[in-house]
This record gives structure tokens, sequence and C-alpha cells, in this order.
């Protein structure tokens, strides 16, 4: 039984979800997470690691359980779902930026539409994020004509447009060549230092060693071990979790 | 090193297919003694014969002194008819006139009944694409609702007239739909085109939308906004830049099968060119100029359409 604390802006509880093909992907997991805690999930491909962070912004639907975003239940009667999604921002591996619109407009589009903020306040936000991400130069390209590794860094200023509580990252450099992962990074670290509330799934080890507050393993729709990056890294206890790391490290 | 295809060599094959072609169609024509005369398909495009005025009344005539200005006054009483800009006058000042005479002739340009068919075929083409894309587009978004009802009412929508002849359903729409609802033939046309042609819309709108990746509308949809704003926003402009080549397609057809209208008795292209036939007994030149008149509208639209596509062309 998990006590509810105010600090935690995550509450998930027994979450379940079953496919229509009958494919059981979550089984029961639970987890919460703490404001400004930075949470790394790791686990073998097929996991239910990304259908987890999934069904925190409801992109995936549970089937039993409950999950709880800042105090408001994901599945209450009157939460309006996009209400809540203005404050988890995602982030994909496939970046998913709109290929129509330039780096800012991508930016620029949800907090005009979405949160109908003023066109010159949203520009002076957008451009600031811009330059957060070190894409300064880059405002008015369009995505066809930047590197994977700055589409990505788009998606996150795009994301951190709407002023998110809680930034989800769902395998963020595993679509990208090698020599970028390290600026997509950079500006995730220095994200997780301002306080941002994150989850991040990733094979990234490097990322969860030095950068997490906890790191959660799961397999096979369990979540099997909670811990700490150094007892996660250093002193894994459960077998799984040790065959796991033998293999990747 | 790969061989270059000769160019110049197959742009003159190219040119005398064309021409062997040209000539074979003048050679049969002249074989069944068939006098070429384009001529007389002029007047029927633009008439610059002078028209003549004619008295409506008895009464008499009066020409101004600078030779400007004719007015008919009439015996009977009541207000006198001025004419101005005459290229010739055929009457004295003080002349008495009689209903029907000829008093001057006008010179200035008519367009011609083909030019009118024409125009009626744009006009009904023009109406019934604007429909037919607001119809489409709903129930293209329809076919791929999540409500069973709203999708298969779509289904069944497209089936039933993508599996019927046009031809058909506009008698059906002229006879049954437009006697039920007083219809002029006009908007029974327009309204059958509309109906037939939203049909293929719509599947092409939804192949559109189904052509982007899902990705496009978790992420979306991940920034709060509502599934119409993330269409209205995200997909259907993209859909929109890749539905445009199978679009000119279907519109191209769209004014081809207006053609079909004239069934209802519409003055259109096509029967502008048979009215046009009986009255010149010019049927090759006639059925030539409305074949061309047809190339050139779809050629532009075609034209308009690359153009567009290339415009959208920028964020690729």
């Amino acid at each position: 039984m998990h006590l509810q604390n105010a600090e935690d802006i995550i509450i998930a509880k027994d979450v379940d979800k079953i496919y229509p093909n009958g494919c059981h992907a979550l089984k029961k997991v639970s987890a919460s997470i703490k404001k400004g805690e930075v949470v790394v999930i790791i686990g073998p491909s097929g996991s239910g690691k990304s259908t987890f962070l999934r069904t925190l912004n409801q992109l995936e639907t549970i089937s039993s359980g409950s999950i709880v975003i800042d105090q408001v239940d994901m599945y209450g009667k009157n939460t309006n779902i996009n209400k809540l999604r203005e404050h988890v921002g995602m982030v994909f591996q496939s970046f998913n930026l709109f290929p129509h619109k330039s780096a800012l407009h991508n930016v620029m589009m949800a907090p005009l539409k979405v949160s109908k903020r003023a066109k010159s306040e949203v520009e002076e936000h957008a451009r600031a994020l811009m330059k957060k991400v070190g894409l300064a130069e880059r405002m008015n390209n369009y995505p066809s004509q930047l590197s994977g590794g700055q589409q990505q860094r788009v998606a996150i200023a795009r994301a951190l447009c709407m002023k998110p509580k809680i930034m989800l990252f769902d395998e963020p450099t595993s679509a990208l060549d090698p020599e970028m992962v390290g600026e997509v990074l950079d500006v995730m670290k220095s994200l997780a230092k301002e306080g941002m509330t994150m989850v991040v799934v990733t094979h990234e080890m490097g990322f969860a060693r030095e950068v997490a507050d906890r790191v959660l393993f799961m397999e096979d729709g369990e979540l099997l071990v909670e811990d700490t990056p150094d007892k996660f890294f250093h002193n894994p206890t459960h077998p799984r979790l040790q065959r796991f790391l033998s293999q990747v490290l | 090193m790969q061989k270059q295809p000769n160019q110049m060599l197959w742009q003159g094959v190219y040119l005398a297919v064309v021409i062997i072609f040209c000539s074979v169609v003048y050679a049969s024509s002249k074989h069944i003694n068939y006098n070429w005369n384009w001529q007389r398909v002029v007047p029927y495009l633009i008439n610059t014969e002078p028209q003549s005025v004619r008295a409506p009344f008895d009464g008499t005539a009066k020409v101004s002194t600078d030779d400007k200005t004719l007015t008919l006054v009439p015996d009977a009483g009541g207000e006198p008819v001025v004419v101005k800009k005459f290229s010739a006058i055929s009457v004295n000042d003080g002349d008495l006139i009689f209903e029907g005479d000829q008093v001057a002739t006008i010179s200035n340009w008519r367009i011609g009944p083909i030019t009118e068919g024409m125009i009626t075929t744009l006009e009904i083409s023009l109406a019934s694409l604007v429909f037919a894309v607001i119809i489409g587009l709903f129930i293209g978004l329809g076919r791929i609702s999540r409500n069973l009802a709203i999708r298969q009412l779509c289904i069944t929508y497209i089936e039933i007239i993508r599996g019927t002849p046009l031809l058909v359903q506009i008698f059906i729409f002229y006879f049954f739909i437009g006697t039920v609802l007083s219809l002029d033939r006009f908007t029974a046309g327009v309204a059958s085109l509309a109906v037939f042609t939203a049909a293929y819309v719509a599947e092409i709108v939804r192949s559109g939308i189904q052509s982007i990746p899902p990705g496009q509308m978790e992420a979306a949809r991940s920034l709060g906004m509502t599934y119409v704003q993330a269409m209205v926003n995200v997909i259907l402009p993209q859909a929109f830049k890749r539905t445009l080549p199978p679009m000119a397609g279907q519109f191209i057809n769209l004014i081809k099968d207006s053609s079909l209208v004239s069934v209802i008795s519409i003055t259109d292209l096509t029967k502008a060119g048979r009215e046009v036939v009986s009255a010149t007994f010019a049927p090759f030149e006639v059925w030539f100029t409305v074949a061309l008149l047809y190339l050139v509208m779809t050629g532009a639209l075609s034209w308009m359409i690359q153009h567009l596509e290339k415009k959208l062309a920028a964020s690729d």
C-alpha cells in the first residue's frame, strides 16, 4: 500500500493493461514519483516500459488500476484529459515534429491553439526555449532540414513551451545517430538540474547512472526493481536484473 | 559508363508520330469528302456581326444634329427610346418608322452559344467542386470515425454512390429529389455532381489522413490538443498536401462528368455543341472545338494544382 504523499506528483496504483488481442502488457504496476524527481525506467524491449510511460498521459488507456497526476485522478468522471495533458509534456522516440511547420512554429502551435496565450508572449517564450536547446540559428528551418538530434531538441522545446509540470521521455535517443545522442542528453540533463519532474524510458545507462534519482526495472509487464542508481547498478539483488545488467553493461 | 539515350532522336520520333497521327485524321476526312470549314464555328464562339436595332413601336425617328443620338418617339404617346453608340444609322431625321423596322446597327462583340455553354459548364463544375469538397471532407472524416453508426452511414453512402452510374443519379436527382424539393435544373445538376464526386473525395481524404503517421496525432494530443484541434492544425494540412494529386484527377473528372447534365436540358458545353452542330452541319469542327475547350479547362485546373503543389513543397 502506497502512502499518499502530497509531494507525489504521479501516483500509479495497480495499473493493468490488457490489449484486445489478449496481450498482457502491464501487470499491477504501482509507482509514485515525487515532484522534481528524475525517474529512469529501463528493461528489455517488450517489457512494457514504454506502455507504462504512455499510460501516464493516456496515450494508452488502462484496463484497471488508477493513475493520479498532480492530485487529479486521470480516470475521474470530471477529468478533462486534454487539460491534464497540457501539463504533461511528452518527447517521442521518432520526434513527431509537425513537418508542415517551421521549428519555431512547431514550438508555438500548442500554446497558441490550446492555451490561447498571447502571440507575442508565446513567440518570446518559444525563441527563448529554442535558444536554450541550442537552436537559435535554426528556428525558421523546417523539420526535414534538421538533423535527428536537432529535431529531438525542437521536440523538447515544443513540449516545454506548454510549461509542463512533468516531462515524459519515450526512448528519446534510440532513433538517433550515435554522435547526436550527447546533444539531446545534455538538454535533458540541464532540464533535470532545473528541477523538472522527469520520467525517462531509455537504454542510456550512463544517463540513468548520472542523472536519475531512482531507476525502475521492468520486465514482462511487471515492475521488478525500484532503487537508487547507485544500488541499482553496483549492487543489484534481483537475479533478473543481474542478468540484464551483465548483458548491457 | 551507361549509354545516354539520344534525346534529340526520341524528341524527333515523338513529333513524327504526332504529325503522322494528325495527317491520318486529315486524310481520312478527305477520304469521306468532308469539307473542313472552321469559319462556320467562329460566330458560335464569338459573334462579331453587327446587330440591328429594330423599332419597338410605330413612331417617328429623330436624329440629333451631331448624328450621335437617335430618338424614337412613339405615335401612341409614352416614353421615347434613345439609341446611342450605333455604328450605322439606317433612317433619316423625321422618318416615319414602323414596329420591327431596322433603324440602326450596333457593332459589339457578343459571346456565342458555345462560349455560353462553356461558362455554364464552368459554373456547374465550380459549384459542385466546392460542395463536393465540403461533403467529401466530412464523409471522409466520418469514414474513420470511432462511432460505429457514423462510420457505417458513411460507408453506405460511399458504396451506394460509387456503385451506381452518374447518369442514373442525375435522373434520380432531377426527377425524384428535384420534384420532391422542387429544385431547378441547375441545382439538381450541381447537387448530383457534388454528391457523386464527394464519394470519391471522401475516399481520397480518408487515405490521405491514414497516410499520416499515427505519431503526428499522438504528438498533437500529448500537447493537450483536442481531436478536432489536432485534425485541423496537424493532420489535415499534411493530408491536404498528399491528396492534391489524386484530387486533381478527381476534379478533372468532375469537369468532364459535368457533360452528363445535358440530359436534364442544361445547356452546358456539350449540349451547346449538339445544338450548334444541328445549326451549322459542321460536326467535326464543332466537336473538335468542344473537345479543345474541355481540354483548356482541365488543363488550366491541372496547371493550377501543380502550381499549388510546388508551393506547398517548401517544407519537404
